[in-house]
């Protein structure tokens, strides 16, 4: 089963002829369908792709205009510990992210949002004697720096969603046109060849049938002429015996139909 | 002025040496050619003369953040020398130099604990210059009120806990508040020492010192004022945190304790001509708060913000220090000079590690 | 296509593992959170050259496997190299993993796990 040589085990019917055709119909139709999703996901991939790239490097220097603006922090408290204690006075999250999902030619893609808790800022009075302002300051440039992260999250989520997904539809696609298509057509051109088969098997039957009662015709009508004239009387009874045998023929030679 | 003439025999030496220390401070020609530099191994060759051997150790190409270590542990060297070679009130005088560390140090521990954190791993982090003996102990604290109970009131900083703080408090309040309450105590503590300590009280020490702490408080008062805007700390709370001295006290801060923005802390400190003239250049009050959430997040910032500009003043009355004679507040001076020495070496180094050459001209250079 | 709503539905935090200087910014950022106690966990890791490999492999595993209110997990590009095979082998969608640069380390495009993907994917056309 594994080329296109095999065929699906089916007993050669005219009725399995036509699921047989309208497999192949579907099929057809299918693979046409699934190639054009495949076509307009790699679309949509090949763009995201291209955000993923741009965003990447964005990325890049929006890390860096936040890291240089820890540096004022550090230099205006002159204390290296208020790292420490911003990373030790951690409680709850404000900065959240949620799910939501968007559809792309059917396949959900998830995108993150962002949003923030109600409450005020556990740093809010971080650096209250001194460097405050600019805690402050570097807090809402990582705020923003965070959100081009989540973005770009999002982005290569649907990346690997999409990836993944392309892959099972080219999967797919490859599978109805290398597998099921041809070997549809090579059941059908199967139940063909046998019902061609059948076809002739029984034309065959039917001539020798013809023979058989071509001769038996010709050998009554030739014992019907030889006693004709001793048993004339006897006709009688035999004539509807061969008008029968005439009946059959008459059927048969009703031609034109069969060839 | 009689004391001049027996301040040499006990804080002679001493004052020497730190007017010696005081001459090996970058000059703004240094900090020209600082500004030059490529590469962080560029920075280390050029401080070579000023630091010699601390930075020999250092790798090729260190972080900034090593760097800034051992510009520090030169300053620690040093003000270990002087703490040494220190008698009678100028001993006492640096004891309570080195208060201000043991503050933070105090602040960070208590972060710590409350955190369970490894206490040996935060003995690290602390400021060696806020170093006290009692501080290894803190790593067999495990909760807060053993730390109180056992390791804080044996530090020189108790006294500032007791009346303001008890061991509870360490529990519920906000770090930040704790810390700033300290600091304010120590302020006080130390404006009456220099006020009434023998050694000190009517000398050119008191004078200068007064100037300083002065200047400390109120630069407090308005930094804790402008940050608390958008914050829980209630305006009865914040007013509890401003020192009870200093040029702004008691009206200004009164009103800078019923400020509910930028324009009021502007009012407020409209009566000292210095804070009025710093307010405006920030063009914070008056213009908008442009000073305060720049949304440029570090790019194109205009000017210098408020903390620069209390640096940069804070620099100006150090400078001016050492144009006194027989007096302990030249070590002050120092200490401060010296420590913003640092940080604009650090914040040099930064600029050129992170390219952010534009902003490179930050620094504070008063030589 | 639809993801069962169960794989993302609670994921509400990011995490981080870095050095000092990035944790410390995006927490600034309020991302922080640590679950109550008993086990309170931390959704951050700071990385210094004293931690293990074998720290730093624990905490990933823990962000994008056990834990399951993790949307996002942020990692140092400078230390998801020393997990290199780790991070190169996790291609889950959720949570995501994203690799950011950080101070003393600038972004490389090159190394990045996903781009590596982008790359072979588009790199011969």
């Amino acid at each position: 089963m594994s080329s296109g040589a095999g065929r699906e085990p089916v007993f050669p019917t005219r009725q399995s002829l036509q699921t047989m055709k309208a497999k192949l119909k579907g099929a057809q139709t299918g693979h046409d369908l699934l190639k054009r999703k495949s076509e307009a996901l790699t679309k949509r991939f090949r763009e995201i792709t291209r955000r993923i790239d741009e965003a990447k490097r964005k990325m890049g220097r929006v890390m860096q205009i936040a890291a240089f603006s820890l540096a004022e922090v550090t230099y205006a408290t002159g204390n290296d510990g208020i790292k420490y204690q911003i990373t030790e006075s951690v409680r709850s999250a404000k900065f959240r992210v949620r799910t939501r999902q968007e559809n792309v030619s059917g396949v959900f893609l998830p995108q993150f949002e962002t949003w923030e808790m109600e409450g005020t800022s556990e740093f809010g009075m971080t650096g209250l004697g001194k460097g405050g302002q600019q805690v402050q300051k570097s807090r809402e440039t990582y705020t923003r720096a965070v959100e081009t992260l989540v973005e770009l999250a999002s982005l290569q989520t649907a990346f690997v969603i999409l990836d993944e997904v392309i892959k099972v539809v080219n999967r797919r696609v490859n599978a109805i046109e290398h597998v099921i298509i041809p070997r549809t057509e090579n059941t059908i051109s199967y139940i063909n060849s046998e019902l061609d088969e059948l076809d002739r098997e029984e034309f065959f039957r039917l001539k020798k049938v013809k023979n058989v009662k071509e001769r038996e015709k010709q050998r009554s009508e030739k014992e019907s002429r030889s006693h004709s004239d001793k048993e004339n009387e006897q006709v009688d009874s035999q004539g509807g015996g061969e008008e029968g045998g005439s009946n059959v023929l008459g059927d048969d030679e009703d031609k034109d139909v069969i060839f | 002025m009689a004391e001049g003439m027996f301040y040499n025999v006990t804080g002679g030496y001493v004052e020497g040496i730190v007017r010696g220390y005081r001459n090996q401070l970058l000059t703004s020609q240094n900090y020209g050619n600082l500004t030059q530099c490529e590469t962080i191994d560029d920075v280390k060759l050029q401080l070579g003369p000023a630091y010699g051997d601390f930075l020999a150790s250092l790798a090729p190409n260190p972080s900034t953040s090593a760097l800034a270590d051992k510009t520090m542990d030169k300053l620690v060297a040093e003000f270990r020398y002087l703490q040494a070679n220190a008698v009678g009130s100028l001993a006492k005088f640096m004891d309570y130099l080195t208060y201000a560390y043991m503050i933070d140090n105090v602040a960070l521990l208590i972060t710590g604990t409350l955190h369970e954190r490894d206490t040996r791993e935060l003995l690290e982090r602390c400021h060696p210059l806020g170093w006290f003996e009692t501080m290894p102990v803190l790593c067999v604290a495990t909760n807060i009120e053993e730390l109180y109970n056992s390791v804080l009131i044996e530090t020189p900083l108790a006294p500032y806990f007791k009346g303001s703080i008890s061991h509870h408090d360490l529990d519920e309040l906000n770090i930040e508040i704790i810390r700033n309450t300290l600091y304010k105590n120590y302020l006080e503590d130390f404006y009456k020492f220099v006020n009434e300590e023998p050694g000190i009280a009517g000398t050119p020490t008191a004078t200068v010192m007064r100037e300083v702490l002065e200047f400390e408080a109120d630069r407090r008062s308005i930094n804790i004022t402008l940050n608390s805007f958008g914050t829980d700390l209630s305006k009865a709370d914040r007013k509890k945190l401003y020192p009870n001295f200093g040029r702004l006290h008691p009206e200004g801060t009164l009103m800078l304790s019923r400020a509910d923005d930028p324009e009021g802390v502007r009012i407020a400190v409209d009566g000292v001509h210095d804070y009025r003239t710093m307010m405006d250049q920030t063009g914070m009050g008056g213009g908008g708060g442009g000073g305060v959430g720049n949304q440029s997040g570090g790019i194109g910032d205009e000017g210098k913000s408020l903390e620069d500009l209390f640096y940069q003043k804070e620099m100006e009355i150090s400078k001016l220090a050492f144009t006194y004679q027989f007096t302990h507040a030249v070590v002050y001076a120092w200490v401060k000079l010296k420590e913003q020495e640092i940080r604009n070496i650090t914040w040099i180094a930064e600029c050129i590690a992170q390219q952010q050459k534009d902003r490179i001209g930050n620094y504070i250079s008063v030589f | 296509m639809a993801l069962p709503q169960s794989a993302y539905k609670d994921r509400q935090f990011l995490a981080v593992i870095g050095d000092e200087d990035s944790v410390t910014g995006i927490l600034l950022a309020g991302v922080g959170h640590v679950t109550d106690p008993p086990d309170s966990q931390k959704n951050f890791l700071v990385v210094d050259s004293k931690t293990e490999n074998s720290t730093i492999e624990g905490a990933f595993d823990s962000f994008t496997q056990e834990r399951k209110d993790i949307a996002i997990v942020l990692i140092n590009q400078h230390i998801a190299d020393r997990i290199r095979s780790k991070v190169d082998q996790y291609n889950e969608a959720f949570p995501s993993l994203l690799e950011i640069p950080s101070k003393d380390h600038p972004y490389d495009p090159e190394k990045d796990s996903v781009l590596k993907r982008v790359r072979k994917l588009f790199g011969d056309e």
